[in-house]
């Protein structure tokens, strides 16, 4: 048996936040030399001060604050600061020990035994047992209950209690993800048989049953989420804040006045673009955190002529990257290959090693001549209604396009239309927008396996591809996993059935009062666990 | 008149289960429901037929608005399928929202307007009556949301502020209440107060060019009594009317107005209603809207009968 | 001698014309501000130079300028030429919804007035339940529905006035039909097709067209607030109300961007309303 302490790895890790911010990196640079807690949720403050309501403005509202039936990107972002898993995903992309404290691996890599962190209690003041773990995961995972996150679960065999604060996970497979999923974007610990009482999904909108740093204190519709500090928080002073209200504003014109007018302390910007309209404002203090979303072109081959790989061979090397990110997002992001650029460094292949990354007119041309397309084609993009930066993005890329003859129609449509297009397998050509949990396998398996293990949006269907994910996933060994996914990543670039674009750092625009916020890469709010307020 | 209004009422009710059922088929066309939603990227699995079945999608569709009509009549407009809350207090919070706004555009517009209106429609053709009426053609010109929106523009550059972010009733504060509702209200209330004004101008007009009204004046009967004995009642009747258009035309076009100042109404509620295909608050948030335009109409029509004997006859 | 009898009635109607705008100062405004947004929607190269596709992110959100009158974009897309060039997609969508509307809702309410009984009652429910519905949320169903796209765009601000048009065709119909002509033409041997086509049309004719003036204002604004949810037209065409939806963005930034495509609006219901005032006072005073 082989035991991993995570906390182990900790020492020396490097800083990437670095050249982001001046100001996040001193902090994270105190982080990396102090123990395992201080990385959960972001860098520990040396004096911080306690109390105080922050007040967040968010563009996109939850629709709802239930963890287990709710996939929503809004959602996640919230909840998890009241509900937690027994993982937390680090920002460069490891699984930390959050409810858990340690845990092994048979040498089968069937079995993994955790062993809980001792002393914490749910919001309802009941004592978190290996019952809660077992009775929650159980939960997700079983489809009857129509969670979005039971698929990721599925690898999961038997969820058992061993003894109070231990908990055993056995496979189906190998599964080197399985702490990663184990994390906080579906699910969370929550008391045994939460789900039994009447109306309990529903409970969750109006009292939070986590083990969180924060409390849910209410939640109106269109207008605010309030959540208050937990007393009873299991991490010796965390956290400083009494209250965060986060208030709902439907348009970055209406968020931005109140930013500047002092309604809002602190705001996480998704158009990067509107950060030009309140640099210099006296008092506001900007900064930039990579992320893991990626603005990509997926080219799906049930479409024509994109089902011929020199098309989309062609496509590809028309595409300027950068110039599409200018156009989208003024230059607040960075130009990827095959991975999200914040895990460009522990997993990506570097650019200049990828095939069809660079602008090639000449070579474009000839490919499209030698499908038989010469003389070019129409061709339809699809984008989605609220997507600001698709719009700008797109008629740079018609541009682009027109130089190796082909005519682009742009078609916005709604989220809802896009969805069901997305998930039939009918993409077409067409814009997306997504983000990952940073572990490879989240990140590339249910895109882009085949049928009917993954789902392969796109129609891919490229076998090679797919035996290097199921190995992959299999393997839990760091470097042999890199060597995998980057023969992996050299395949689409060779084939490309999807083009990624850029990833859209994440702006945070703050007042000056506002301390020791650190974005994380997911764009969820963890940092506030870690926040004060500075009056 | 018993038997009118019972009639009217019988159409009404009519008109609103009509409606209703339209909009019950019409959301459900709009692709992705709420499950797809739900589900995320993770669609087509166990999972997802086993939430459609818990919101009862599966079930045929004349099947599933039978179902939401009994419950409607009986007064239960059911539970919010994103938030979980009675959709009918969600959609009571929100129309007192919007219908605060709506009766405070309306104040301003007959306070404002009426007045106006009065005085162009007495100095017909001398410079205030240009005045005033190049300002109506001018406010009846300008689109509300762009108003809104230069307005709130406008005076966070002058004065460094803008509304505060969270709505508070005006039983718990009055001040803060009227803080929120000052700029959008004065938005909406410019398209009001001239179309009021543009409005009882043309009726004064008219009601100076009758016969006997020219006939009062002619005989050397008082401006003032002429004007009360006659201008008055003859647009008191329309004024009356115009108020009841304009309040229905208020609580069904704010939908960017609040969205643009963040106000928790029903046309927001709406709005967001649509885009998370919470379809049972927008049955019960359009349910609201009809009923209310109904009521109005059926007001208008009890004051017509009130203020003019002559019209129970018909 | 039939040459001259031409000459003098096109003098007596150019005089008659001369007369009218002279005593109507703000019907010949009106009429002049359309003329040049007709001319500017036939050919709106003649007024802008540049192109309103041009993308440049060198020159993006410069406020405007002798180079660029209205300002650029956030991609650099010259304001002004894109105002200009929105005119003719713009008013053409409020000009073919609203004509739709005027002839179906005028078709129903001519059939409704004139024959009165079942089928009166029949479509007179039906658009009071068109009317119950708050006419941008009826677009933004009808518009999710069917796909944001023009023709859909159309079909949904149609929708909003048809009640309109059918109330005063209805009511035209209803006392036309109470004439005695009507029931002269019955005896004589017409069929109500043929009365209902020869004569009640062409006395419910002009109200319509009054009213056509009178709400084309209002589904300019209608069109515009729909463009501002992003409910318009497809980028990167031209249309004012979506040069607005991407202009709020850039409200602090960029205010020219949200100021020129609203005056444009503004302009234009405003020459509108005076031609369709000025129509309406005719109407009413003949």
């Amino acid at each position: 048996m082989s035991l991993i302490l995570n906390a182990r790895r900790l020492i020396g890790r490097r800083v990437r936040y670095g050249a982001m911010s001046l100001l996040s990196a001193a902090a994270l640079g105190l982080a990396s030399a102090a123990n395992a807690q201080a990385e959960l949720y972001g860098p520990v403050p040396e004096n911080p001060q306690t109390g105080g309501t922050l007040e967040v403005g968010l563009l996109v509202e939850p629709p709802a604050l239930d963890p287990f039936h709710q996939a929503a990107d809004a959602r996640i972002r919230v909840t998890v600061l009241m509900y937690q898993g027994l993982f937390y995903e680090s920002a460069d992309g490891e699984a930390l020990p959050l409810l858990a404290e340690s845990y092994e691996i048979s040498d089968d890599g069937l079995t993994y035994t955790i062993r809980l962190r001792e002393g914490v209690t749910f919001h309802t003041g009941k004592a978190m047992t290996a019952e809660d773990v077992a009775y929650s995961y159980n939960y997700i995972r079983d489809p009857e209950n129509g969670s979005p996150g039971a698929g990721d679960f599925a690898i999961i065999d038997t969820v058992e209690a061993v003894d109070p604060l231990t908990v055993r996970f056995d496979l189906s497979e190998p599964n080197a993800a399985l702490p990663m999923t184990l994390g906080n974007k579906y699910g969370a610990v929550v008391p045994a048989g939460y789900f039994d009482a009447e109306g309990a999904k529903n409970r969750m909108n109006a009292e939070s049953v986590g083990t969180g740093p924060f409390k849910l204190v209410e939640f109106n519709p269109n207008q605010n989420l309030l959540m208050a500090k937990n007393e009873d928080y299991w991490e010796e002073g965390a956290p400083y804040l009494d209250e965060i209200n986060f208030s709902f504003l439907p348009n970055s014109a209406s968020m931005l006045i109140a930013l500047r007018n002092d309604r809002i302390d602190l705001v996480a910007l998704s158009r990067p673009q509107d950060v030009q309209q309140v640099e210099g404002i006296e008092g506001l203090v900007i900064e930039r955190f990579p992320s893991l979303n990626q603005k990509a072109i997926d080219l799906g081959s049930e479409t024509e002529p994109l089902g011929d790989v020199k098309v989309r061979q062609a496509i590809s090397l028309a595409v300027d990257k950068q110039q599409i990110m200018e156009a989208a997002i003024g230059g607040y992001g960075q130009v990827i290959g095959t991975m999200v650029a914040g895990m460009q460094e522990r997993w990506g292949v570097p650019l200049e090693e990828l095939p069809n990354e660079t602008v090639d007119i000449e070579r474009a041309k000839a490919l499209l001549e030698e499908a038989g397309h010469g003389d070019g084609f129409e061709l339809t993009l699809t984008t989605i209604n609220g997507y600001d930066w698709m719009d700008p993005a797109a008629v740079t890329l018609k541009q682009q396009l027109a130089e190796i003859g082909i005519d682009l129609n742009i078609q916005r449509v709604d989220l809802g239309v896009w969805i069901n297009n997305f998930r039939s397998s009918q993409m077409g050509f067409t814009f997306n927008d997504w983000a990952t949990q940073p572990d490879p396998n989240l990140l590339f398996y249910r895109h882009f396996h085949q049928k009917p293990e993954g789902a392969d949006f796109r129609n891919w269907d490229n076998a090679e591809a797919s035996a290097l994910l199921d190995k992959g996933r299999a393997e839990s060994d760091y470097e042999a996993r890199r060597e995998l996914y980057s023969q992996f990543q050299t395949i689409m670039a060779e084939t490309v059935p999807t083009i990624m674009l850029f990833s859209a750092d994440h702006i945070v625009v703050r007042d000056e009062a506002v301390k020791n916020y650190v974005q994380h890469p997911t764009g969820w709010y963890y940092g506030f666990a870690r926040t004060y307020l500075d009056e | 008149m018993g038997l009118y209004l019972l009639k009217r009422l019988g159409a009404s009710l009519l008109t609103a289960v009509i409606a209703t059922f339209l909009v019950f088929v019409l959301v459900r066309m709009v692709p992705g429901d709420v499950v797809a939603q739900m589900m995320g990227q993770a669609g087509g699995t166990e999972a997802e037929a086993a939430l459609r079945a818990f919101f009862g999608l599966d079930r045929p569709i004349y099947l599933q608005y039978l179902g939401w009509l009994g419950d409607a009549l009986t007064g239960d407009l059911g539970q919010s399928w994103t938030r979980g809350m009675p959709v009918a207090g969600m959609v009571g919070d929100a129309f007192l929202v919007t219908l605060q706004l709506g009766l405070m555009t309306l104040a301003i517009a007959t306070l404002i307007g009426v007045p106006l209106g009065i005085v162009a429609g007495i100095y017909e053709g001398r410079p205030i009556d240009t005045a005033i009426q190049g300002f109506n053609v001018l406010g009846l010109s300008a689109p509300v949301f762009w108003v809104g929106l230069m307005v709130l523009v406008a005076v966070s550059s002058a004065f460094s502020w803008s509304p505060p972010l969270r709505f508070v009733p005006p039983t718990r504060s009055l001040a803060d209440n009227l803080a929120i509702l000052a700029l959008p209200v004065v938005s909406l209330a410019l398209l009001q107060v001239a179309a009021y004004s543009q409005f009882v101008r043309q009726n004064v007009v008219t009601a100076l060019h009758q016969p006997y009204v020219r006939t009062a004046v002619a005989k050397g009967m008082p401006t003032r009594i002429v004007f009360f004995k006659h201008i008055l009642r003859n647009v008191t009747i329309p004024i009356v009317t115009f108020m009841g258009l304009i309040l229905i035309q208020i609580l069904g076009g704010v939908v960017i107005i609040e969205s643009l100042f963040a106000l928790p109404g029903l046309g927001r509620l709406l709005l967001t209603a649509i885009e998370t295909r919470d379809y049972p608050v927008v049955q019960g948030a359009l349910l609201v809207v009809v009923l209310v335009a109904m009521v109005v109409n059926l007001i208008v029509d009890i004051a017509y009968h009130v203020i003019d004997p002559r019209m129970r006859v018909s | 001698m039939a040459n001259d009898t031409l000459t003098a009635g096109r003098a007596a109607w150019t005089q008659r014309l001369g007369r009218t705008l002279r005593h109507d100062p703000a019907l010949a405004f009106g009429l002049a501000l359309i003329g040049v947004l007709v001319a500017v929607s036939v050919a709106p190269g003649l007024f802008a130079g540049q192109s309103p596709f041009e993308i440049d992110s060198a020159a993006a959100l410069q406020p405007p300028s002798a180079a660029h009158w209205f300002g650029t974009d956030d991609v650099g897309r010259d304001i002004y030429a894109r105002v200009i060039h929105g005119a003719r997609i713009t008013l053409s969508i409020c000009a073919g919804s609203l004509a739709v509307s005027a002839l179906l809702g005028g078709m129903l309410g001519l059939v409704s007035g004139y024959f009165g009984g079942l089928i009166d009652q029949v479509l007179g429910r039906l658009i009071d339940v068109m009317l119950s519905f708050p006419p941008i949320i009826l677009g933004i169903i009808i518009t999710g529905i069917l796909g944001p796209e023009t023709v859909n765009l159309v079909l949904a601000l149609s929708i909003v006035y048809m009640p309109v048009f059918f109330r005063i065709a209805r009511a035209g119909a209803m006392s036309e039909a109470s004439l005695p002509y009507v029931e002269a033409a019955r005896s004589v041997g017409l069929t109500d097709g043929a009365i209902l086509r020869r004569h009640v049309t062409r006395n419910v004719v002009p109200l319509l067209l009054t009213q056509y003036m009178i709400l084309f204002p209002l589904i300019l604004q209608i069109q515009a607030a729909l463009g501002f949810l992003g409910l318009g037209v497809q980028p990167p065409t031209p249309d004012w109300g979506a040069i607005l939806e991407q202009g709020k963005d850039y409200i602090l930034f960029a205010p020219w961007m949200s100021v020129f495509p609203g005056l444009a609006v503004l302009i234009t219901a405003l020459a509108l309303m005076l031609v369709g005032r000025s129509l309406q006072h005719r109407i009413n005073r003949r």
